[in-house]
């Protein structure tokens, strides 16, 4: 064994024990390096140490109260992501909603316009319409009109006293 | 058909379907580990329990984010070390604040409660022994990287590219993270390190 294998056994040791083969290498290497068998020994020793001490404190109640706190998220999430509205719930949550929401909220604006200043213009069209049905003469008093505008044109007074004589 | 080799990562699995069977028995495999892992970046036996358990919480909230790739032991102890870091960094900002105001608004938090017997009773075991105290309080003295590196390489659970992956660092850095703490450690222990001395008294 050489300086870089010691090293490399060394690492090794941080995180496992040393197979027997290991073991019977290092010891042939450390009886013929005494300054390594100092260092190991402080290492080993460290490792010990380590070893000792003792687990952190846990209450005996500890996965009873996660789980409790797990319950309370399951209930405060459930309404939203409930049987048929979960799949909703879930697609709000995303980000791509956003844009999605934003389209619809343009949407309604327009909608709002168009409700708004589009209504007197269809009201004025129906309006027209009305007039145009009972005031505007029907189209077959129009029909000799040409003819008539044809004729010469006389002088209104001899027309009238025309008129007035044939009645 | 995916297997999934990590039974961990199995009861994920079924942890995203809605399964708190199988969180339970997650809960009860990691709480100690955890706790251990908490207690000694946050040397408080109360705030680090609260903390553990919003650790838990915090994994049953993200499950529908975990992938089996992961190893779950690995995600477990990235979730737990990124919250003692958030914590103390919020302490560091507000040092009279307490842990309760961590998470203001969240109703699901776990409601602190007088406690079962404890399985220990923290400062009673530590003051234990005198050797255990004073490798406390070595470890405290740790930059936290070292620190939880050194905590997590203790036992044979996790392997450098595991640490790694908590710390956020490459595996040659881990070990040197490794390295540094265990020599800090060594001239702060020394005394007691001698042979012989680390010994039953």
């Amino acid at each position: 064994m050489n300086d870089s294998e010691y090293q490399m056994l060394l690492v090794e040791s941080w995180r496992r024990g040393l197979t027997p083969g290991e073991k019977a290498r290092l010891q042939t290497f450390l009886a013929e390096q005494p300054e390594r068998a100092a260092d190991w020994e402080r290492e080993t020793a460290l490792k010990e140490a380590l070893n000792r001490l003792p687990d952190a404190p846990v209450a005996s109640n500890f996965a009873a109260l996660v789980m409790r706190a797990v319950e309370r998220e399951n209930k405060r999430t459930e309404p939203q992501a409930g049987e048929s509205f979960g799949w909703l719930a879930r697609w709000l949550r995303r980000p791509a909603s956003g844009l999605a929401w934003a389209a619809a909220l343009a949407l309604l604006a327009w909608s709002g316009y168009e409700q708004f200043y589009g209504r007197p213009h269809r009201e004025r069209a129906m309006e027209l319409s009305l007039i145009m049905k009972t005031v505007a003469p029907e189209a077959g008093v129009f029909q000799d009109f040409d003819a008539i505008q044809r004729l010469p044109a006389a002088d209104d007074e001899e027309l009238y006293a025309v008129l007035n004589v044939s009645h | 058909m995916t297997t999934v080799p990590d039974p961990d990562a199995a009861l994920m699995l079924l942890v995203k379907q809605g399964d708190t069977r199988a969180f339970e028995e997650l809960v009860l495999k990691y709480q100690q580990p955890v706790m251990n892992l908490v207690y000694r970046t946050l040397p408080d036996a109360t705030e680090a329990e609260d903390l553990a358990q919003h650790v838990f919480l915090q994994v049953f909230k993200s499950a529908h984010r975990y992938e089996v790739s992961a190893k779950f032991s690995t995600w477990l102890f990235t979730i737990a070390r990124n919250l003692c870091l958030n914590e103390i960094r919020r302490r560091s900002r507000h040092p009279a604040a307490s842990l309760d105001e961590t998470f203001p608004d969240d109703d699901s938090q776990p409601i602190r409660q007088p406690e079962d017997v404890k399985t220990f009773s923290p400062p009673d075991v530590l003051m234990q022994g005198e050797l255990e105290q004073k490798i406390e309080e070595a470890l405290a003295t740790l930059p936290e990287k070292q620190r939880t590196a050194i905590l997590m390489c203790k036992g044979e659970d996790f392997s450098y590219d595991d640490i790694a992956e908590v710390l956020g660092c490459s595996v040659s850095a881990t070990k040197s993270l490794i390295h540094r703490g265990r020599e800090t450690l060594k001239q702060l222990l020394k005394p007691y390190l001698r042979s012989g001395e680390w010994k039953e008294k």
